[in-house]
């Protein structure tokens, strides 16, 4: 087994492109994703009506700020006047009228809220209207926990899968079961090398994403960094399955599609619970939804081991059961 | 060793690709199996080595049933292709197919060079594979199945893309560690490899049209040209 986790290790060394696919291309995607979705530089313009005098001058320090002299009654008048939010005030308090969820209305939000916890900290929080609702946060502090599993789990799978279809192609994997080794070796060695591989790169990801984008992590970063690594396990094990009935790296390619985006789905992206006819429920099939929702707990609402457990219990239950399937499945190509 | 096949039918889907085939092969010979491409000669040598099941009959290697892992540290086997690891070098292919079957140490070292010499690659091996020719991968795939000194060779195909200088060695080489009792089973289309072999089998189209030594087989046709072999009993 030790053979094959250090044939693993010394070949992906020498494969600048693989190790490149491995390590920077989801740091890369991370941080495009960062700029696209996660805070910028922008400067909010807030419309204020009947606001006091001290409260905008606070707000002016964040935004760009148009003073009206009487509340606008169309819709249109936010995206007329490229106004991100309208902050007003009657005798139920402070309202702020926003167009749609989105980044720009998302950061006008943040400015009138981090102004009204500083002018007044134990008053009513305003009312917020939204024009148009929309599911929408588009905030990577929000979504993190998705694209973290997703596009770790996306390069892992990947990479395994067509590493093992090139060991069958090239008659490597069969050169291979013509010695002693045991097929559970075999898997064993395989699923530890690249596992180890992927583990660096979920550390990598974590630690990424944590201090260099500055995404927010509530809870520890070392339960993140857990769940990454066991994650990536499971898709070294993925990988590995779905190799088996692909005859090409084309063909592997081709279960992109079914195996990838159902991850996508069932990966908090979506709420599950608005999934019609029961199809919620085979959450319980696709392994991301164990990781997403283990991350989900930790980087967002700050839960600890306990409350992940389940599962963590979850993803270790797959790794099991998708190793056996692997060792079995090699039977094809080795009777013992 | 020697190995014995005993009635192989084999089937892909519902054609039969391999008919009834019975065959002896005694330890410390060359034994050919030849036909043209598609006859069934690999399917037949993943048969003997257990790599894949046969619907009928058995194969027996030193008196065990095939498949029995104890058996393949006793056997090289080079498949078709050339079945390396183009991101390492020569050397570290060597040491992981070596460690496979627990040759490590001087005892690898030793080996190594010996095989590395046979196939001329002794000043290549910190080569990354990925920069060889066709030719070069062809031999180091050789030099790995020699590695761990097997005493039952399975080669299929060996010397595809072999200049005719280094496949005189191959064989000289071959033909040197079956005189220390090596049982090697060679399959090959190419007629001029059949005389270097002791014993050869005529498969076609799954059945076995002849088997028998090459002297005798050679006797059986018209004018003693090796090239006849393929056509023996084509029009019975």
């Amino acid at each position: 087994m030790l053979c094959i986790l250090k044939r693993i290790l010394i070949q992906i060394k020498n494969d600048k492109r693989s190790l490149g696919l491995l390590l920077i291309a989801p740091l890369l995607v991370l941080t495009l994703l960062y700029f696209i979705l996660g805070d910028s530089d922008y400067t909010p313009h807030i419309a204020v009506y009947s606001m006091d005098k001290a409260y905008v001058e606070q707000l002016e320090e964040k935004a760009s700020i148009t003073k009206l002299t009487k509340l606008p009654k169309e819709n249109s008048y936010l995206e007329e006047n490229k106004v991100d939010a309208i902050a007003w005030k009657d005798s139920k308090g402070i309202h702020i009228t926003l167009e749609r969820k989105n980044t720009k209305s998302a950061k006008a939000l943040k400015v009138i809220q981090n102004t009204n916890e500083k002018l007044a900290p134990m008053k009513i929080s305003p009312v917020i209207h939204y024009l148009y609702e929309t599911n929408d946060e588009n905030q990577l502090d929000s979504l993190s926990y998705v694209f973290l599993g997703v596009l770790s789990f996306f390069f892992v799978f990947l990479l395994s899968g067509m590493s093992f279809v090139r060991e069958r192609f090239s008659q490597t994997l069969e050169r291979m079961l013509m010695t002693p080794i045991s097929r559970f070796e075999v898997i064993g060695g395989y699923t530890l090398g690249y596992g180890i591989i992927s583990a660096v790169q979920s550390v990598l990801i974590i630690l990424f994403t944590v201090y260099v984008l500055g995404i927010h992590v509530e809870g520890s970063v070392f339960l993140c960094i857990l769940v990454m690594i066991l994650m990536s396990f499971l898709a070294v094990s993925m990988g590995a399955l779905f190799s088996i009935f692909s005859n090409n790296e084309l063909q592997m390619v081709q279960f992109i599609p079914i195996v990838i985006i159902p991850q996508i789905f069932y990966s908090g992206l979506i709420p599950i619970d608005t999934i019609p006819l029961g199809l919620g429920n085979l959450k319980y099939i696709i392994p991301i939804y164990y990781t997403s929702t283990a991350l989900d707990k930790v980087m967002i609402e700050g839960k600890g081991l306990m409350d992940i457990t389940p599962f963590l219990t979850g993803l270790v239950i797959f790794i099991i059961v998708l190793f056996g399937i692997n060792v079995l499945s090699l039977k094809k190509y080795r009777r013992l | 060793m020697n190995i014995e096949v005993n009635q192989i039918e084999k089937y892909f889907q519902k054609n039969k690709v391999l008919n009834q085939i019975s065959m002896t092969i005694d330890s410390g010979k060359i034994f050919c199996l030849l036909g043209a491409s598609g006859s069934g000669k690999t399917t037949l040598l993943r048969i003997i080595m257990g790599a894949i099941n046969a619907e009928k009959g058995e194969v027996i290697i030193d008196g065990m049933k095939v498949p029995n892992r104890t058996l393949l540290s006793r056997i090289g086997f080079m498949p078709q292709n050339d079945a390396l690891y183009d991101e390492l070098t020569a050397w570290d292919n060597l040491k992981f197919f070596a460690g496979l079957q627990k040759i490590e140490g001087t005892t690898f070292i030793e080996n190594a060079e010996e095989v590395l010499q046979v196939v001329g690659l002794s000043n290549e091996k910190k080569k990354l594979v990925r920069n060889y020719s066709g030719g070069m991968k062809k031999r180091l795939s050789l030099a790995i199945t020699l590695i761990h000194q097997p005493k039952l060779l399975l080669l299929d195909e060996p010397t595809v893309g072999v200049d005719p200088v280094l496949r005189k060695n191959i064989w000289n080489y071959l033909k040197k560690i079956r005189e220390q009792g090596t049982t090697i089973l060679v399959t090959t289309h190419v007629m001029d490899e059949v005389l270097e072999c002791d014993h050869a089998a005529l498969l076609r189209n799954g059945h076995i049209i002849a088997n028998d030594t090459v002297e005798n087989l050679l006797s059986a046709t018209t004018d003693g040209r090796i090239e006849e072999l393929f056509f023996l009993g084509e029009n019975e």
